[in-house]
């Protein structure tokens, strides 16, 4: 680079007045070429891939938006992490979304042109040098690795001979007849190793591919989240999803409008007791005293059954690593919980509300949600929240808790809201505004199947059942072959590009008298080690096929030439 | 599920292959110091060092055999594969680096001699087995696939590998920062300060394996006597290096990184002092250590095997993520974490190549993917809330 520099300064500028002391001011069109060859260069995508590096860095160490949105949110109000006017200042350089971020994506984009900028004339050179012949040699008797042999046979039957030697090495061969030949007699040029710089080339265009890949997975692909509880089902169609991600250019058509039902769920756990008193399992029992188990679930799977048109298609079980695939929509189990069903009704038995509540797990096995069961009057909207313990028990202290994940003995409490709650809004019921509410002071606890009344209102409360729900991921992915072609391409690409080695050996016929002298001689671009030990076995191979006997003249030169490399 | 009996078998198995993986490492550093090295680089051991090497490589495979004994009970008493936590993983981490050390690095490429250092990566990987000991039992459903036989068995490899690669980078920055002083030295005073006030017949030194042999030169480790040059640069190259640094460096960088993980004082105290001592140990070992252009070549022949591997685990795991949680990719700690150890050895492949990068450049990078390697496992693992965090210890 330094000469190329010292080239363009000795040039006559336009810019600048000739023997002017002032800096030279490069124009638009010099600064892009010269823009363009440092991103060319090997240094510059070093230091651009180092950069990428500490960026990723950064988007493992600062949580990121996209991944666990609370930790950020609790970041930036300062309740955990650094504090407040660090997140400030990560929010200001993108740092919760770096892989989002405008400065990661300049990045990539360098990088890529960088890449491309190097890939272009190395293929070019590629398909140039795989296209041509092996070349002849010249002054062979000078390479580092040769060897001398004398054959009784002719110069033509050696070469056939020591052909069929480098045919089972899988040498690129060309016989070179006496007449065009440098050296004056009839030689065989072979070359081998044009898989290192095609596999890497291959390696480097596996980015490419893996990148189409994504875009297509991302543009014209579509994931949604469901959640079903046992017995109900949903169709492949927008409206199904609680959360839908379709890519940009999705169609609504390819929708598949299945319907997909779930039959029943199961999970199970393996209980491992954490404390000291085994006597604490009695279920049903609500006083126990001692620790809590702690459990890890070993298995959930979802019975699904597929419906097209009306007819049961396909029935399966869908379980974490073990999705259900249908018409090139992919079925993931990802989550699940516990759904109670309750009906609320007026003394006089009008049934305002009869459904499944969706929980999530607030932590402890305590699973909570919350019902809409009147929202019509917006002034006088009823909600409850519900705290469900599926194994109720007490603690030390005599609080309340749910000993196990597992239904055994469930407690279902309802906190009764009544108000302004704003129930009628385009939002979960859960985000009901409980500011303009009002609590009532009694909480309904009812066991399953128990009616209780609530106090201070009209109504009656049943705990009629508790299914479990069962959250699914919906995907289309277009992108997925090429995504695994990418894959497989690059890997194709990196063992051979570290591996292979381009190497040429000749071999020179001479005549002399009866047979001929025969000249082996070689050379290494990579690996030189390995490959001199490949030459001493193909020279031996040769040796041994044209039943000739090393010539003993080039012997101590050959010594000295091989300590030096 | 699991069986106790078996577990418990494995676990003396455990302390077995890890007290001899530690007498093999001893008796393996005994037979570096007895270890000569001639002007252009070549180590021989004296008698008492060929003995200590064969003794050393008894010691080391029979560990190695006991400890794969362990590995396999262990799977036996969970009845699953035995790498779906910490306490398995790095000690299949440590088995893998004293096997690939055993075949590769001192039968198939003959640095034996090195080899007390593939065994003490062993034993730190192994220290930390015990201090995040979990007892056999089963896995969560994300872990019940048979990915996990593909994924992580590649990732263990591949982590095996780099151990062993980053004992050769990191004895290379050693041995060429030695090699370096000795030559400025020399430069600046026309000869070995210290080796030619001992040795007054001081010849070429420092040449490395590049140098052409001179005129007449016989090997000295052949002779009885008459070879004291030959040991003039490797004892000047020891002095040119600080005796207090190289127990302070890695006493500093092992104590803070167990204080952090365990916050246990005794487990810092412990793991600093073998760290220090290991300091001492490479400090003492310079003379030993083959030339700096051949731990350059050695730490990129085993990154050059590790890394497609690497390549490999990482897909595998995309592919898993896949099938597990619908979405190949998600920018998860473990995913970054992984992605960011395999930018940075493919920046060392890449900066091999390049001018201005090659050698200290290279091996520098070389560190910083090892230590992005350490992060992704330990740090990710245990710090960052992630969908890897399942795995727990």
């Amino acid at each position: 680079m330094t000469q190329t520099t010292a080239a363009t300064d000795t040039r006559p500028r336009e810019s600048g007045p000739r023997g002017s002391r002032l800096p030279e001011i490069p124009g638009p069109g010099e600064t892009f070429a010269r823009a363009w060859k440092a991103l060319r260069r090997m240094s510059t995508a070093l230091k651009l891939l180092l950069a990428l590096t500490v960026a990723v860095i950064l988007g493992t160490f600062v949580p990121q938006e996209p991944v666990i949105p609370t930790t950020v949110a609790e970041w930036r109000l300062g309740t955990s992490g650094p504090g407040e006017a660090t997140a400030a200042a990560f929010d200001a350089l993108g740092l919760f979304d770096v892989f989002g971020a405008w400065w990661f994506n300049a990045l990539v984009v360098l990088l890529v042109t960088s890449l491309t900028g190097c890939l272009v004339p190395r293929i070019r050179a590629f398909v140039r040098t795989a296209r041509r012949r092996p070349a002849a040699g010249r002054n062979l008797a000078r390479l580092t690795h040769h060897v001398e042999l004398r054959t009784p046979l002719p110069p033509g039957e050696a070469l056939d001979r020591a052909e069929t030697a480098v045919t089972r090495r899988r040498f690129r061969r060309r016989r070179i007849a006496a007449d065009d030949a440098p050296g004056g007699a009839a030689q065989l040029a072979t070359e081998r190793g044009h898989a290192r710089e095609g596999g890497s080339i291959a390696f480097h265009i596996s980015f490419y591919v893996l990148v189409t890949g994504a875009m297509i997975g991302h543009t014209f692909g579509f994931t949604g989240q469901v959640n079903v509880v046992e017995g109900a089902s949903f169709a492949d169609t927008r409206i199904a999803y609680d959360l839908a991600q379709p890519g940009r250019w999705f169609p609504f058509a390819a929708h598949r409008g299945f319907v997909v039902e779930l039959e029943d769920f199961s999970a199970s756990y393996l209980e491992t007791p954490s404390g000291t008193d085994p006597g604490a399992e009695a279920p049903g029992d609500l006083v126990t005293g001692g620790a809590l188990s702690t459990f890890m679930p070993t298995d959930f799977s979802s019975r699904v059954t597929i419906s097209e048109g009306g007819e049961v298609v396909r029935e399966e079980e869908v379980r974490v690593n073990d999705p259900l695939s249908h018409d090139g929509v992919s079925l993931y189990q990802v989550r699940f919980g516990l759904a109670p069903q309750i009906e609320v009704r007026t003394t006089d038995g009008t049934v305002l509300y009869t459904d499944s509540v969706i929980l999530t797990e607030a932590g402890g096995f305590v699973w909570q949600g919350v019902a809409p069961v009147a929202r019509t009057e917006v002034d006088r909207q009823v909600a409850l929240e519900l705290i469900l313990l599926p194994d109720a028990g007490f603690n030390e202290q005599g609080l309340p808790v749910s000993r196990s994940p597992e239904p055994r003995n469930p407690r279902l409490a309802a906190v009764v809201w009544v108000g302004e709650l704003g129930l009628e809004r385009n939002r979960p019921p859960s985000e009901f505004q409980r500011d303009r509410g009002q609590q009532l002071p009694q909480p309904v606890i009812l066991e399953l199947g128990e009616t209780a009344q609530v106090q201070g209102l009209p109504l009656e409360i049943e705990f009629t059942g508790l299914p479990y729900w069962s959250g699914f991921q919906v995907s289309q992915e277009p992108g997925r072959w090429v995504l695994l072609a990418g894959a497989g391409l690059m890997l194709i690409g990196l063992v051979p590009s570290l591996y292979a080695y381009r190497r040429r050996v000749w071999v020179e016929a001479h005549p002399d008298g009866e047979g001929s002298r025969v000249v082996l001689a070689g050379v290494a671009l990579h690996r030189k080690g390995v490959f001199a030990e490949a030459f001493e076995g193909l020279a031996d191979d040769v040796a041994h096929r044209l039943g000739a006997v090393e010539a003993p003249a080039p012997e101590p030169h050959l010594e000295t030439t091989e300590r030096k490399a | 599920m699991a069986d106790p009996q078996l577990a418990a078998s494995s676990n003396s198995l455990f302390n077995l292959a890890f007290v001899s993986y530690i007498v093999a490492m001893a008796v393996y550093f005994f037979r570096l110091a007895f270890t000569r090295v001639s002007v252009v680089g070549v180590p021989k051991a004296t008698r008492a060092g060929s003995v200590a090497g064969a003794m050393a490589t008894m010691l080391a495979t029979g560990g190695a055999l006991v400890h794969l004994a362990s590995i396999v009970t262990r799977g036996m008493a969970a009845d699953r594969w035995p790498w779906a936590n910490m306490y398995e993983y790095s000690s299949i981490l440590a088995w893998g680096a004293v096997v690939f050390g055993l075949l590769v690095v001192q039968r198939r490429w003959g640095y034996g001699h090195l080899m007390g250092f593939v065994l003490a990566g062993a034993v730190l990987s192994m220290t930390s087995a015990l201090l995040l000991f979990t007892e056999a039992g089963p896995v969560v459903p994300a872990l019940d696939s048979y990915w996990i036989t593909i994924h992580t068995s590649a990732a263990m490899v591949a982590s095996s590998i780099f151990i062993v690669a980053f004992v050769a980078t990191a004895l290379y920055l050693v041995k060429d920062t030695a090699e370096r002083r000795v030559a400025r030295s020399d430069a600046e005073y026309g000869g070995s300060t210290v080796g030619a006030a001992q040795l007054p017949r001081a010849p070429a030194r420092h040449e490395g394996s590049g140098g052409p042999r001179p005129e007449g030169y016989t090997d000295p480790s052949a002779g009885s006597g008459g070879d004291a040059e030959a040991y003039a640069s490797p004892l000047a190259q020891r002095e040119a290096l600080s005796p207090v640094a190289f127990p302070l460096v890695p006493l500093v960088v092992v104590a803070a990184f167990v204080l952090i993980v365990w916050r246990d004082p005794v487990a810092t105290l412990i793991a600093g002092s073998a760290a220090a001592l290991l300091g001492t140990a490479t400090w003492y070992a310079v003379p030993y250590l083959p030339p700096a252009a051949k731990l350059d070549a050695l730490a990129y022949r085993i990154i050059a095997f590790g890394f497609p591997v690497w390549t490999f685990a990482v897909m595998a795991g995309a592919i898993w993520a896949q099938e597990a949680w619908g979405r190949y990719w998600g920018w998860d700690p473990k995913e970054t974490g992984s992605f960011f150890t395999w930018l940075l050895y493919a920046g060392y492949l890449h900066a091999r190549s390049t001018r201005g990068w090659r050698g200290r450049g290279a091996a520098w990078i070389g560190v910083l993917a090892f230590v992005a390697l350490m992060v992704t496992y330990y740090a990710v693992n245990l710090f960052i809330v992630g969908l890897h965090s399942y795995a727990g210890v």
